[in-house]
């Protein structure tokens, strides 16, 4: 078990003037679970491959524990990797496949049969160690995969979205499964998804990347609650957060009808960018139904409303907005008394929460003090 | 196919059954055979074409196996049984093509596939000019095969002026030798010089093959086997090797059919001297030169036989290799 630190790292691949990783500073603590998240290219295949020692580090370095791993082979790293697609041996049967690195480690027939038969106990493979990976479920492919990781007890597990090749019933249970088994072993864990669900529900902290740019790293709560910028507001949440540009005037930032107070510090901030637009954004759960003489509201037409049980999504849009107006600034979803639904068509007035607005500056997109 | 599996498990529900076709009336038997005499009939003169030119000379050469039919003694022609099957399996010079071919398809079929092996991996990779030099690495295949003999045999084999000698020459000169060795090849290793042309020929194929292997290699298996501390050659040795196998055993087997039956390069090299004669020679021999037509039938059989038996295990092995791609 040991820390793994990415410092300044980058990746830059050939024919490439852009990297596809760029100057990643991360620092894992030992037996934390610490999950990838970003758009499809963004760079975080590539950050755990050079982590595994598949892809080159052009400049920077990887460090696990204090041992620096840069210029290492994969076989020296002590590390374990689940891949996306499992990547079983198809020749060798499931209890060869998990004891493949024991054995090129050179350990003793009897030492490899019962690491085996404990790691095959933890995900419930007993009964298929003598099938091929053909004769497998999805899923318990995928145990097998992990099997392969566990039973070499390493340093580091690497996991390459292990669970997108899952149905989505099967991945829900999974997901609680890796977290769990990952609590239990204590082993430290890097995990890769672009399911911002799952980056919130298994990761003890999540890296959000965007264009290999490290853009936040902190406890998926903090994430959610308090957003470094833009990007990473809209991408963590589902459904996501509502943002539009606001202008400013007499203190308030305005939008149609909408009128928010802003508080000195906000508006400081934003007078010493020489900002007189606002991005303002705020989360489905954080708009009330109220009435049209209510301060502060804006009338909302309903276009559909999904109903969830337990939940009730309204996709509005706003109406005092011109046609011409950006699509996607004039949506706005809110969420709403699961009990009783508007109706669509119907035109509603909404109210932002005191205090759960987010600001961030129009040209930075930093987050800005509220 | 596994995801296949899943989704259509996910859904729960089988997709619902076509409706049924709309019901016809079939036609009543006379009238029904007739229509499809109708159709059958502008096709039947190709059908009989074809089976006068692929079928009827193997069943005359069945026919003839088993009699005694001699050129040379037209009046003792008539059924001899399995006489001439006997003298086919007994007779020392055809026990010793039967040898000879054994022989020389195995040599050629291990080398040419060792050989063929090591091209491959090496082509495996990316460098510059990589289709140059793999095209370039086809071309022996591509070669007539009489042409090839003949290039061996003058061009290269050749004591007096033969490429091979020239190099020893060149070889023995830059040491301030006038003296160098020159070997009559073909005199001295009759064998193996035919061998040697024949995996010439052959390690192009083997090399074609295996690449395809080598390029279906999932990679994400081999990455998983190098973070599991395999070295390369731990690597090749089970990941890669394995993988190969069916292609190794494909390309053996088509190798096998077509070397069996070889008779350019003993025919242009060796006119089978020198215990070269391989069965199809043998076969050319006795039907050619002694007018033994009975014998050399049964001869042909043989050979259709072995040829048969080969191909079946070959076609068996493409199909089982089919299963697997479908199955992944």
């Amino acid at each position: 078990m040991a820390s793994v630190t990415y410092d300044r790292a980058s990746r830059i691949y050939p024919g490439s003037e852009k990297p596809a990783v760029d100057s990643l500073d991360l620092q894992i603590a030992d037996g934390e679970f610490l999950v990838l998240v970003g758009p499809s290219g963004c760079g975080k295949s590539t950050s755990l491959r050079m982590l595994a020692g598949l892809e080159d580090v052009d400049r920077g370095d990887i460090l696990i524990g204090d041992r620096k791993v840069t210029n290492l082979k994969s076989k020296d790293r002590d590390i374990a990797m689940v891949f996306q697609s499992y990547a079983l041996y198809p020749h060798m049967t499931v209890g060869e496949n998990m004891g493949f690195a024991l054995k090129i480690a050179g350990k003793g027939k009897d030492e490899i049969a019962t690491r085996v038969a404990e790691a095959a106990k933890i995900l419930d493979l007993e009964e298929f160690l003598d099938r091929k990976p053909k004769a497998l479920s999805g899923g318990q492919r995928q145990r097998v995969a992990m099997g392969r990781a566990i039973v070499r007890s390493p340093q580091v597990f690497l996991m390459d979205e292990p669970l997108s090749n899952l149905d989505a019933k099967l991945r829900v249970q999974t997901r609680t499964q890796i977290a769990d088994l990952q609590r239990r072993l204590g082993t430290t864990t890097v995990y890769v998804t672009h399911d911002q669900v799952e980056a919130m529900t298994m990761g003890d902290r999540v890296a959000v990347l965007r264009s290999g740019l490290l853009e936040q790293c902190d406890t998926p709560l903090r994430l959610y609650q308090q957003p470094a910028n833009v990007f990473v507001a809209g991408f963590i949440g589902s459904p996501g957060m509502n943002l539009a540009e606001f202008s400013i005037a007499d203190g308030h930032a305005v939008l149609g009808s909408a009128r928010l107070p802003l508080r000195t510090e906000s508006l400081s901030a934003l007078s010493a960018e020489g900002a007189d637009r606002v991005v303002v954004g705020f989360r489905p759960e954080a708009l009330d139904v109220v009435s049209e003489n209510d301060p502060g509201s804006f009338p909302v037409d309903v276009v559909v409303v999904e109903e969830l049980g337990s939940d009730a999504f309204l996709h509005g849009t706003l109406p005092e907005l011109p046609e011409g107006a950006d699509a996607d600034a004039r949506r706005v979803i809110a969420r709403v008394d699961p009990a009783h639904p508007p109706v669509k068509g119907e035109r509603l007035h909404l109210r932002i929460q005191t205090g759960k607005e987010h600001l961030f500056s129009p040209s930075t997109g930093r987050r800005l003090p509220a | 196919m596994s995801t296949t599996l899943e989704t259509s498990r996910g859904r729960g529900e089988p997709p619902a059954p076509p409706p049924p076709p709309p019901p016809s009336q079939p036609p009543s038997g006379a009238l029904r055979r007739s229509a499809d005499w109708a159709r059958r009939a502008p096709l039947l003169p190709a059908l009989v074409f074809t089976i006068i030119v692929t079928q009827l000379p193997f069943v005359v050469t069945l026919i003839v196996s088993f009699m005694d039919w001699n050129a040379y003694y037209p009046d003792e022609r008539g059924f001899a049984g399995l006489s001439n099957y006997a003298s086919v399996l007994t007779d020392v010079n055809m026990r010793r093509a039967i040898w000879v071919t054994v022989v020389l398809t195995v040599v050629v079929v291990l080398v040419s596939l060792l050989l063929g092996m090591g091209i491959a991996l090496l082509l495996d990779r990316k460098f510059a000019g990589r289709g140059v030099v793999r095209t370039m690495m086809i071309t022996p295949f591509l070669i007539v095969p009489v042409a090839a003999a003949l290039l061996w045999k003058h061009a290269l084999f050749n004591p007096e002026y033969g490429l091979l000698n020239g190099t020893l020459t060149w070889i023995w000169s830059l040491f301030g030798s006038d003296n160098p060795p020159q070997p009559d090849w073909i005199t001295q290793a009759p064998l193996i010089s035919v061998e040697i042309a024949l995996i010439w020929q052959w390690t192009p194929f083997m090399m074609l093959i295996l690449l395809a292997g080598l390029q279906s290699r999932p990679l994400d298996v081999i990455e998983a086997a190098r973070i599991d501390g395999a070295s390369t050659w731990q690597i090749f040795r089970y990941m890669t090797f394995p993988h190969l196998r069916r292609y190794l055993e494909l390309g053996g087997l088509l190798g096998s059919i077509y070397i069996v039956q070889n008779f350019d390069a003993v025919f242009t090299i060796t006119s089978g001297g020198l215990g070269t004669a391989n069965l199809p020679y043998v076969i050319y021999q006795t039907f050619y030169q002694a007018h033994d037509y009975g014998r050399a039938s049964a001869a042909g059989v043989v050979v259709v036989i072995a040829t048969i038996a080969i191909a079946t295990l070959a076609l068996r092995t493409v199909s089982t290799l089919f299963q697997e791609e479908n199955a992944r």
